[in-house]
């Protein structure tokens, strides 16, 4: 009986550990996020799904959340943030490195070309007109994309079906030549031309309409005629044999006539201008930064707070003295250089008045200095005086306090809220000496500049917070670069009145007068983006385009577009001169952070394609480029 | 002896079951000596006590010389034997050195043997049972329970340090409850195995360090019977076990005080205030009217109220005496069916930093019991609670604001506005002002492990030499993180009106909540048979195991509204994340060993291995191993002159075959990822929101892997074990190399453009080796008059490199001298080779080498002069050469040296625990003066090159250790050059421990009903020879910023405590 019992134990544990399971089903786990291709192809969310990774895979030089740093990497803000390494890096460019805005993404590509080949496999359930709609948005994801690439790197290689390697692993099939520049703006021309019609999500602004399509194709096309037009007249030109890189001057007038033509049709439909609020300054803060009922914003990138889709921007850059986190602030601080260049509202130029007679301008408010501005700068810069989510911005570099013995004024500068008084400052009479927002000369989150941004900053309570973060839209296309695309057009096409008629209705909603502008130049009308669309991540590619890059930011030190510059503020403290006392005067000087002139340099025109693209693809020009 | 009796009655807070228990063997015990007394009274009786340390060793032989006569110690350790006065007695054990001693007309004699882990004698454990060391083939190395606990670590890994040959270790961050980063011959992390059971490096560290009883490590084809997962190598441990005999109650305890054993320290404010001014000097820029030669003056002198500098290391660290305790009481015992082990133990250890602690409580309780004759069940239970507490401080790590606090706040500024402790100061950056750190203010962080481990298993043992045993797993473990930092007001004084002003702070509440649950279920089934015919030996394992883990990780965060309450809202929540993981793996493992005589010794063994990681196809390993051993001390031509010297001298050599599942968390290579074998798209990866819903996204996946496989380890291993001098002298010497063939690499001939928009999986294509060579020598003894003494030195020297790379291609011969990685030792260090400092400008001016790329230009005295290795006359990347060893990694040499003396109950442990060959580069904090624009490193200013007179750009140059300051010029040549200025390859030997202890008297004992008291005295890393200490950095820190938690200098105070 004993033994019996001992030897059905031990059976039984044998038996418990041998019989119960196969070993494949052992090994065999199930994963909890892969789907498979039937899984997705016939079911249209998934499919968005497909759509909401691409969309979001979008690339730019610089937007809220992809490498916002980049908008410190030009002419129109210092990097103000934290780090003695890293991005300080961009106050110290010694010159644009050859790869700089190197982009040679053909995963997404791949996976947009996958995904059109996979639906006409497996959605065998979509509809035909779901099946058109997807495919339109696929495309219109693939030609944006392309866009992108084109703009640093010429011609790359249009490819529009998966490359798939054969059992006999042929890779010469899968080698593809770079396509000629022009070829590939006429590739985007055509998808544009193609899709327009299917593309349907009427009334969006967040999925791409046939005005977003539209938006696109007049983009390019005034890429394409202003390259074709100012390259030829760069000296040497830019070009290879094989048209990889440079388009004939005789096709300028083609693209600029495209470009016009999409343009008219965005104006002539359901957008308008946002003139939501009777401050022109207010309004244009408003046209970027409003969600709810906006008629400008033709396609954006949007964020939502609720569902945790939030990014960090107005965390970083936030100025420092209205900030809601005890981290990060300021990181991007408007220059001197991208203030002065907006205009008075008299149409004179917009150098800012510090100096008279070998003594300061004394002004009886911070705000004096920027009164009679285009109200584009108010919406774009936080200035000294100015309030954000109404609360005073407290920019003051610090005291100018006269000594009656060397008959000079001090300068004052401190910690931020430090009194002048008490033991530290004995004589002195309690009041602030630097602001909450800086400038400081050598701190770190706080404002280089004397400026801090505005654009884009979230107006929402909490949104600067680390912990809620900010779910402002990041705009991709809107009307009022539509306009900017159709004056440059018509002005190069020669249909002059029809420019400064688009050009003046921007203006006039920034506070301009009727008709402010009577004439136009090449110059101006790039001016004027760069007031319309600062940290739209449009100034790199304005420059590039029209080829100005290069004598804008020369790396020279007397050259001062080259030198980002600061604007420091300070109180004066003159009890002997009431005329003076408790006034403001202002010092121009270089942002104290930067250190190396912005030098662009003829191959930073276009960008080096990587080395093992080339080593992958014979077929790739060994010389992108004739400057590398 | 009759006094034995009332004595036990004083443990009345045992539970009555113990009483009874200890009752009935005092009263057997009783019966037996008075028994023994009265008939044998006429003749002399030796009695006496045989003890190792403070453990009693039952079962040692006591043999009178030269006779036959001859007991063996009781479960308490005594014995007694009859014997003339005259008589030497000899005391045998397995795993002692044996010792004689005379009796000298004594009749008490109370015998402390030393134990030494390289006896040939001792049993080992090795995969899926023991070995008698004599007859083990493998390269194994062993430690016992009595050579771990003598530690201060708070983990095993730490305990293991310098102790045993063929492990190195880097404790880089010393935070409590840190683990040591330790490898076998630096094979990377190994396999640790508990009880039978696959284990994580959690488990292993967190056990209870009193509950372990011996830890084996296998180290080379011997490990081929952990297949899959052992080729670094696998860590056996092995939990108590309740020995037969007598309740034995043990606690044990120590009380210590730490502080850092050597941290970076922050200049006062004068210095600070200097350096700028030498700062601005140095880089031409004028001073603000702050810093001048008064404001510094009044700042020296330190007098005139707000002129006081702070010392924020002294402000955070505080000055040291650090409490760190640990007590543990077990109960072990058994009868002749069942046998028991009951432990429960607390760790507790603090930080120098306020408010930031680890405990740790452990349970272990193993239990066995025969239930029929040859079938036995048992279990093995333990639990532990682990906690980290730290305050809430912004950051995920809450140690790194603190250590950065102290260089990034200024000596000019107060944590406190005008010193008043109820306002937070504004400091330039409110957030690393330490005044935030106390919990009150910011908040707190807790991080909470709890683990249930039930291992059940029974045996069944058949008459005829075969054995069964079928066990049973399952661990459950939870990680509970608990943070919430709290938001507060910073202010700033105004003096004139005495107001304090709000002007910062932090606005920001974080509130989250992190839980993990892993599950880990394992079962085997081992088969082992065991037979001696005439001289032949033969004994076969045969088993199958699997195991799985199912891991389960959610997060929740939260936007409180209050710093008060502690229950988190729906309404406030704005992040939830979930992921689940999930790994089954399953093996067939065989051995065979044989042996002729015990002499001539052969066995082979293997797995068949499978995981869940790789395409159906490529599931399935083989990994066998076979090893050969030849003990040339049992041959007949050793028993001349010459055998004599030896007393055990054995040869062994060893093949065997592993795998490793790179791309895994042991490892860093690529490999698969998990269900890397399917093709489809991933969900949730990117989201959008469109017309104002957000819609989770999904992505196509790459190509499915489906040729990648495990890679192959091969290990070869010969290896010597001798004992001369009747095993005092022991030792053991390896030389090894571990190749590993089939590394994941891209096959670079399969070009596929960038184009076609996907990569080509991995292949197993590349192959690397590790070899070094590793040895242990021993030496103990008994001299006259009681003294023991062993001295112990091990070391081990294991390096890799790196064999064939697929298809290398350099595009010049330079490329391939810098870039070339095939037949080399891997993780070279590369840099500028530093041959001097400019002495004056005149100097810089006339020096014909561009040494920082912009002619000279930025150059001052006291910069680095960088060789021009290839003679350009510019310094650039084509100058620079190897300098150093892989950094941050294990060193490649460790060796420890350890001793041990004993004398009269007093004993000395020594341990000392060196490496060299590692690489440490000094950045940020430790190599820029004001980096962040903090006050930095006070020896980075006080000792710059520098003008006499910051105020004065002509005064002349006083030359120092470091390069001119320059505040916010971090590209600088000299920092931004990589360069053997800032590179140090570390070298050190440190004193691990250094233990005095104490066994009180047994007749002092018997006062208090005591069985046994020992205490003892240690010190942990009192001191270091190094060549970092000139740094003020710990020899094993590997941040190159030197901002992290260092070693702790220990003393402690302890007990171990026999009742």
């Amino acid at each position: 009986m004993r033994t019996l019992l001992k030897y059905t134990i031990g059976c039984f544990a044998l038996a418990f550990f041998l019989a119960c399971n196969k070993e494949g089903d052992w090994l065999d786990r199930q994963s909890q996020t892969v789907l498979a291709n039937e899984q997705v192809m016939t079911d249209p969310k998934l499919i968005v799904g497909l759509l909401a990774n691409y969309y979001d895979r979008l690339p730019g030089d610089a937007s809220l959340t992809n490498r916002w740093q980049q908008h410190t990497s030009y002419d129109d803000a210092v990097w103000s943030g934290g780090g003695n390494s890293g991005d300080e890096e961009r106050n110290s460019i010694v010159n644009y490195a050859t790869n700089r805005w190197g982009l040679w993404d053909y995963v997404l590509i791949r996976d947009i070309n996958l995904a059109l080949e996979n639906m006409e496999i497996y959605g065998t359930n979509l509809t035909d007109a779901t099946r058109k709609q997807f495919n339109a948005e696929f495309r219109f994801l693939r030609a944006f994309h392309y866009f992108e690439m084109l703009k640093r790197h010429g011609g790359v290689p249009i490819v529009t079906t998966q490359l798939i390697l054969g059992e006999d692993k042929n890779l010469t099939e899968l080698q593809k030549p770079r396509n000629k520049e022009a070829e590939v703006y006429d590739f985007i021309a055509s998808e544009c031309d193609a899709i327009k019609d299917f593309i349907g999500n009427t009334g969006s602004n967040t999925r791409a309409t046939k005005y977003a399509v539209l938006a696109l194709k007049s983009r390019a096309m005034l890429y394409a005629a202003s390259i074709a037009k100012y390259n030829a007249l760069l000296t040497p030109t830019i070009v290879l044999p094989g048209g990889e890189v440079g388009i004939p001057a005789a096709r300028a007038n083609e693209y600029y006539q495209k470009s016009l033509d999409a343009s008219k049709e965005i104006i002539a439909g359901p957008f308008a201008l946002y003139k939501g609020n009777s401050n022109p300054g207010e309004n244009f803060y408003e046209a970027l930064t409003k969600k709810q009922g906006n008629t400008e914003i033709i396609l954006a990138q949007d964020f939502l707070q609720t569902k945790g889709r939030v990014h960090g921007f107005s965390y970083d850059n936030i100025a420092r003295g209205v900030r809601e986190d005890n981290l990060g602030s300021s990181a991007i601080a408007p220059s001197l250089n991208l203030v002065e260049s907006f205009d008075y509202l008299d149409g004179s130029p917009g150098i800012l008045k510090t100096t008279s007679g070998g003594d300061f301008i004394y002004y009886d408010k911070p705000e004096d200095i920027f009164a009679n501005k285009d109200g584009r700068l108010y919406g774009t810069v936080v200035y000294p005086g100015t309030t954000f989510k109404g609360s005073p911005v407290g920019l003051q570099a610090g005291l100018m306090v006269w000594n009656t013995t060397t008959n000079k004024y001090d300068i004052i500068e401190d910690n931020f809220g430090v009194l002048w008084g008490g033991t530290k400052y004995p004589g002195g009479d309690n009041r602030l000496i630097t602001g909450l927002s800086g400038p400081q000369r050598t701190g770190l989150d706080v404002s280089n500049t004397g400026f801090n941004l505005r654009k884009s900053i979230d107006p929402a309570p909490g949104s600067s917070n680390r912990g809620r973060q900010s779910d402002m839209w990041w705009v991709r296309f809107r009307l009022g670069e539509i306009y900017l695309n159709a004056a440059e057009a018509a002005f190069e096409l020669g249909q002059s009145a029809d420019a400064l008629k688009y050009v003046n209705t921007l203006r006039e909603r920034a506070g301009f007068a009727p008709n402010s502008l009577t004439s136009l130049t090449i110059g101006k009308l790039i001016q004027e983006r760069r007031n319309e669309l600062a940290f739209e991540d449009h100034r790199l590619w304005d420059l590039i385009r029209t080829r100005t890059a290069t004598t804008v930011w020369n790396g020279q030190s007397t050259n001062p577009n080259a030198n980002l510059r600061a604007l420091y503020g300070y109180q004066v403290v003159r009890p002997g001169d009431p005329a003076k006392h408790n006034k403001y005067v202002y010092v121009e000087m270089v942002a104290p952070r930067f250190k190396t002139p912005r030098f662009f340099q003829i191959q930073n025109y276009y960008s080096l394609i990587p080395q093992n693209v080339r080593d992958a693809n014979p077929l790739i020009r060994n010389v992108p480029n004739p400057f590398h | 002896m009759k006094n034995c009796l009332p004595q036990r009655r004083t443990w009345s807070f045992i539970s009555g079951f113990k009483i009874g228990h200890l009752k009935k063997l005092k009263v057997f015990l009783l019966i037996l000596f008075s028994f023994v007394s009265s008939v044998l009274f006429a003749q002399t009786t030796i009695t006496g006590r045989v003890a190792s340390g403070d453990t009693a060793l039952a079962g040692v032989t006591v043999q009178v010389k030269g006779t036959t006569t001859a007991t063996q110690t009781n479960s308490e350790g005594r014995f007694s034997i009859n014997g003339p006065s005259t008589a030497t007695l000899v005391f045998t054990s397995i795993g002692y050195a044996s010792q004689e001693v005379p009796v000298n007309n004594r009749t008490s004699i109370d015998v402390q043997l030393a134990s030494s882990n390289t006896q040939l004698t001792d049993v080992v454990v090795v995969g899926y049972g023991t070995q008698r060391r004599a007859t083990v083939t493998g390269s194994i190395s062993n430690i016992k329970s009595t050579d771990i606990t003598r530690t201060a670590a708070t983990t095993t890994s730490g305990a293991l340090v310098g102790k045993i040959q063929g492990i190195t270790a880097r404790m880089a961050d010393g935070r409590p409850g840190n683990g040591t980063a330790i490898q076998i011959r630096n094979m990377g992390n190994p396999l640790y195995v508990i009880d039978g059971v696959p284990a994580d490096a959690g488990q292993f560290n967190q056990i209870g360090i009193g509950d372990i009883e011996d830890i084996s490590i296998l180290k080379d084809a011997s490990a081929a019977i952990y297949g899959l997962r052992a080729a670094n190598g696998v860590i056996l441990v092995t939990t108590k076990k309740g020995r037969q005999g007598k309740a034995q109650i043990t606690v044990d305890g120590y009380k210590g005080y730490q502080d850092f054993t050597r941290f970076l320290k922050p200049p006062d404010a004068a210095t600070y205030l200097r350096g700028l001014a030498w700062s601005n000097q140095n880089r031409g820029i004028a001073n603000p009217t702050s810093i001048n030669p008064t404001e510094i003056a009044k700042w020296e002198a330190g007098s005139e109220p707000g002129y006081q500098s702070v010392d924020y290391y002294d402000y955070i660290m505080g000055n040291g005496d650090i409490p760190q305790s640990y007590i543990t009481a077990a109960a072990s015992g058994g009868g002749n069916n069942s046998r028991y082990y009951f432990s429960v133990g607390n760790t507790s250890q603090d930080a120098l930093i306020e408010d930031y602690y680890f405990k740790r409580t452990n349970i272990q309780a193993n239990l066995e019991t025969g239930l029929a004759k040859g079938l036995k069940i048992g279990t093995q239970l333990s639990a532990r609670d682990e906690r980290r507490h730290q305050t809430g401080v912004p950051g995920l790590d809450d140690y790194f604001n603190p250590m950065l606090s102290v260089f990034s706040m200024w000596p000019t500024e107060t944590p406190y506005a005008n010193n008043n402790p109820k306002y937070i100061n504004n400091t330039h950056s409110v957030n690393i002002n330490p005044a935030t750190y106390p919990e009150v203010v910011t908040g707190y962080s807790d991080d909470i492990w709890r683990a249930m481990k039930g291992i059940f298993f029974a045996q069944y043992e058949l008459p005829f030499g075969l054995s069964i045993k079928g066990t049973a797993q399952y661990n459950y473990t939870t990680n509970d993180v608990d943070e919430f930092e709290y938001t507060y007001d910073a202010y700033t004084y105004d003096a004139v009106n005495d107001k304090y002003n709000v002007t910062g702070g932090n606005q920001n509440p974080w509130r989250r909540k992190i839980n993990r649950r892993i599950e880990n279920r394992f079962g085997s089934v081992v088969a082992n048979y065991n037979k001696k015919i005439g001289d032949h030996t033969i004994g076969a394992i045969a088993g199958y195991e699997r195991y799985d883990e199912k891991n389960e990780w959610t997060e929740a965060r939260f936007l409180p509204q209050n710093n008060t309450v502690r229950l988190v809202y729906f309404a406030d929540q704005n992040i939830y994340n979930n992921t689940f993981d999930e790994s089954a793996r399953a093996g067939y493992i065989g051995r065979l060993n044989y042996n002729y005589k015990q002499k001539y010794i052969v066995e082979a063994l293997g797995r068949y291995d499978g995981s869940y990681l790789y395409a159906k196809d490529n599931r399935w390993g083989l990994f066998p191993g076979v090893s050969v051993g030849w003990r040339i001390s049992e041959e007949d031509f050793m028993s001349g002159s010459i055998g004599s010297i030896f007393s055990e001298l054995k040869l062994r050599a060893s093949y065997g075959e592993t795998g490793s599942e790179l791309g895994f968390p042991n490892n860093n290579t690529d490999g698969p990822t998990p269900f890397g074998y399917l093709q489809g798209y991933n969900y949730a990866n990117r989201n959008a929101v469109f017309n104002g819903v957000l819609t989770t996204g999904v992505i196509p996946r790459g190509l499915p892997v489906t040729e990648l496989t495990w890679v192959t380890n091969i290990s070869k291993n010969i290896g010597v074990d001798f004992g001369v001098l009747n095993n005092k002298l022991t030792g053991t010497f390896d030389v090894f190399e571990r190749k590993r063939e089939g590394l994941p690499a891209q096959q670079n001939d399969l070009l596929l453009p960038i184009e076609v928009g996907y990569t080509y999986p991995n292949q197993n294509l590349e192959s690397d080796a590790i070899r070094g060579v590793e040895g242990v020598l021993t030496f103990s003894n008994t001299a006259k008059a009681g003294f023991t003494y062993s001295l112990s030195i091990n070391g081990t020297l294991a390096r890799t490199k790196i064999l064939e790379r697929y298809n290398p291609r350099f595009s010049n011969s330079y490329d391939e001298w810098r870039n070339s990685q095939v037949d080399r030792w891997a993780n070279p260090n590369f840099g500028y080779h530093v041959v001097g400092r400019f002495q004056s400008q005149s100097e810089i001016d006339k020096y014909p080498i561009n040494n920082d790329g912009q002619g000279n230009r930025t150059q001052l005295p006291g910069d680095l002069i960088f060789e021009d290795a290839n003679n350009d006359g510019i310094i650039n990347g084509l100058d620079q050469r190897v300098l150093g060893y892989a950094q941050g990694a294990n060193p490649y040499a460790s060796f420890g040296f350890n001793t041990q003396f004993g004398y009269k109950g007093i004993t000395l442990a020594i341990d000392l625990a060196g490496a060299n060959m590692q690489t440490y580069y000094r950045e940020f904090e430790a190599q820029i003066p004001f980096q962040n624009n903090g006050a930095g490193v006070a020896y980075l200013i006080s000792d710059a090159w520098r003008r006499t007179d910051p105020f004065d750009a002509n005064s002349a140059w006083i030359p120092g250790e470091f390069p001119a300051v320059r505040k916010d010029v971090p590209t600088h040549v000299n920092y931004a050059n990589r360069n053997d200025f800032w590179m140090t390859n570390v070298k050190y030997v440190r004193l691990r421990n250094l233990q005095l202890a104490y066994n009180i008297p047994k007749k002092w004992m018997d006062k208090i009903h005591v069985t046994g008291l020992r205490i003892y005295a240690q010190g942990s890393n009192l001191f270091s020879i190094d060549n970092m200490e000139e740094f003020d950095l710990d020899p094993e820190v590997s941040s190159t910023n030197g901002l992290q938690y260092p070693q702790q200098r220990t003393i402690l105070f302890g007990f171990n405590l026999n009742l």
